[in-house]
């Protein structure tokens, strides 16, 4: 245990040291506040480009919600990834590892410290992105009033443990960080994958990343949700004590 | 009691294979000079040591405690320093040392006693530089003190003067034979020089087993044969003494160089004998005599062989 909280510390500090979180937090709160703003203007921007193009509605609430989704679904846990697919090879080609490994640091330790901090420090960049969208949308459209923001929110969230679970075994198969993203690149595709044939379609943790907006909208409930997030939970969980049973195994 | 115990440990990479059936064991108190080429398999059996590489066979006891793969009890009693050391280069020694021992689990106010203490040992008390900044020597010094911090047992270098400049590596060789009343050393190397200097057991790894293991003076005197250097002030002296019919036996084992003359012989006392009888016998009078002990360089070309 106290190997762990040492960890921790010693992660957090890495992470503040290189960057890693500053980049992360800054790609996410990018995202937020240009999310309402991109939604609210590009009607007009376009326009005042191309005086004969055809006017799109006036923009709503809900497509500055679809900006945050598509951005941060998409270009933000990219970053994320890519931010920590080096966690552990960097570590691994140094050999900084072996020292404390030596020491009696457990292995476990290592890969649940660095898996708590890489969570904390994503949780942290992405509800501040979503508080920023938040009061952006609220600050622009007055009047709009959206059901289920935050619940949509959490979905895309949970699905973020997810994608670091993916990672992490990545990360501890792998020794070079290029082919830890790829692998989580290759098995987010096949998820995906699945996601779209029928008859499991309806469990797949696909669903958190790419419905979060007709839950807003309310072309779907809260309750097609619900399966696809315990799976998500699972597989996660499931996915970090596969990285610890392979990282037991791993020569260092 | 021995330290370490190594028994019928084997290992391959693919086809190769790197150790075979090696035996080993390091008595307490020695500082014990573990000598191989590169390539001989040094490294690989001090990361079986520690855990961190499954062996194909054998066993390894640690102060009595078998060593198991992954996680293994046994490194509380090993202090370890890899080949080059590497650290988190954005702390500096201090920092680091504080790591390490929040992770071994010792109270607050022993981490800066100890911490202090071994940086002083090491010469880096008072160097606020970060661990980036380093020089290799001063990362192989903080090595040494990292793998102190736990009071271990047993210290495992591996080669910790190769990469060094020579003042580096007299740094290192003296706070490891300070070290050594307190600690037994095992130290892997290929600098022959190094092990002469600190180590009192030594054992030859080739072909994947020990070929010879012994103290230092048990395997000299086993193995090499003694050598008697002569050297005259004028070559016409040599000539003369090689004219000799007492010498005659011992010419054609032996070495000439200018004024020189290196005589080889199992029974080095006898040729003292007859050399002794010449030179009283002709007058003639060398300008030095020396009794040459084997240097391990001849015995480890013998028996990588």
């Amino acid at each position: 245990m106290s190997g762990y909280i040492a960890f921790v510390k010693k992660e957090f500090t890495e992470n503040m040291k290189n960057y890693r979180f500053l980049i992360m937090f800054a790609v996410f709160l990018i995202f937020g506040i240009t999310s309402a703003f991109l939604a609210k203007f590009t009607p007009e921007i376009l326009s005042a480009l191309a005086a004969d193009m055809e006017m799109s509605p006036e923009p709503v609430a809900l497509d500055a919600w679809k900006q945050f989704y598509k951005n941060i679904s998409g270009v933000g846990f990219s970053a994320f990834i890519i931010l920590y697919g080096s966690c552990l090879s960097g570590e691994y080609s140094k050999g900084t590892l072996v020292l404390m490994v030596t020491k009696g640091l457990s292995r476990k330790a290592v890969i649940l410290a660095k898996y708590t901090i890489a969570a904390i420090l994503m949780t942290i960049s992405y509800w501040v992105s979503y508080a920023a969208t938040y009061g952006y949308t609220a600050f622009l459209w007055q009047d709009a009033s959206l059901p289920n923001v935050a619940l949509a929110a959490l979905a895309l969230w949970i699905a973020g443990f997810l994608y670091l679970s993916i990672l992490m075994i990545g990360c501890v198969i792998f020794r070079q960080t290029f082919t830890s993203i790829l692998f989580t690149g290759g098995i987010v595709a096949v998820i995906s994958l699945l996601g779209i044939i029928e008859p499991i379609a309806k469990f797949s943790p696909f669903i958190l990343t790419t419905k979060n907006i007709d839950l807003i909208s309310g072309e779907i409930t809260l309750s097609d949700f619900m399966i696809p997030a315990v799976v998500s939970i699972v597989i996660s969980i499931l996915g970090l004590l596969l990285a610890i049973r392979l990282f037991n195994k791993k020569q260092l | 009691m021995n330290v370490l115990r190594v028994e019928n440990l084997s290992k391959s990479f693919g086809n190769q294979k790197i150790i075979d059936n090696l035996n080993l064991s390091v008595p307490e108190g020695s500082v014990f000079g573990f000598i191989g080429q590169n390539g001989a398999g040094k490294t690989t059996t001090m990361k079986m040591v520690l855990g961190l590489l499954q062996p194909d066979n054998g066993e390894i006891y640690v102060c009595n405690e078998p060593v198991s793969f992954g996680q293994t009890k046994t490194n509380q009693f090993i202090g370890y320093l890899p080949d080059v050391p590497e650290f988190y280069n954005y702390m500096t020694s201090m920092q680091y040392l504080r790591l390490c021992g929040e992770v071994i689990g010792v109270s607050k106010a022993e981490i800066e006693q100890r911490g202090d203490e071994l940086l002083t040992l090491v010469g880096l008390n008072g160097v606020s530089k970060k661990i980036g900044g380093f020089s290799r020597g001063m990362k192989q010094r903080l090595g040494i003190a990292q793998a102190l911090l736990t009071q271990p047992k047993l210290l495992i270098c591996d080669e910790p003067t190769s990469a060094l400049d020579p003042v580096g590596r007299k740094e290192i060789l003296d706070i490891l034979r300070k070290i050594s009343k307190t600690t037994t050393v095992l130290f892997s190397t290929h600098i022959l020089s190094d092990v002469e200097r600190i180590c009192d057991r030594v054992a030859f790894l080739n072909g994947g087993k020990i070929a010879i293991c012994g103290t230092l003076a048990e395997i000299k005197a086993l193995h090499g044969h003694d050598s008697l250097l002569l050297e005259f002030s004028a070559n016409s002296e040599l000539q003369m003494f090689r004219k000799q019919e007492a010498i005659k036996p011992f010419l054609p084992d032996s070495e000439e160089n200018n004024r020189e003359i290196i005589l080889h012989s199992r029974d080095i006392k006898k040729v003292q004998h007859v050399l002794f009888r010449v030179f009283t016998e002709t007058g003639l009078c060398p300008a030095k005599m020396e009794i040459m002990e084997p240097s391990l360089e001849s015995l480890f070309l013998e028996v990588i062989k």
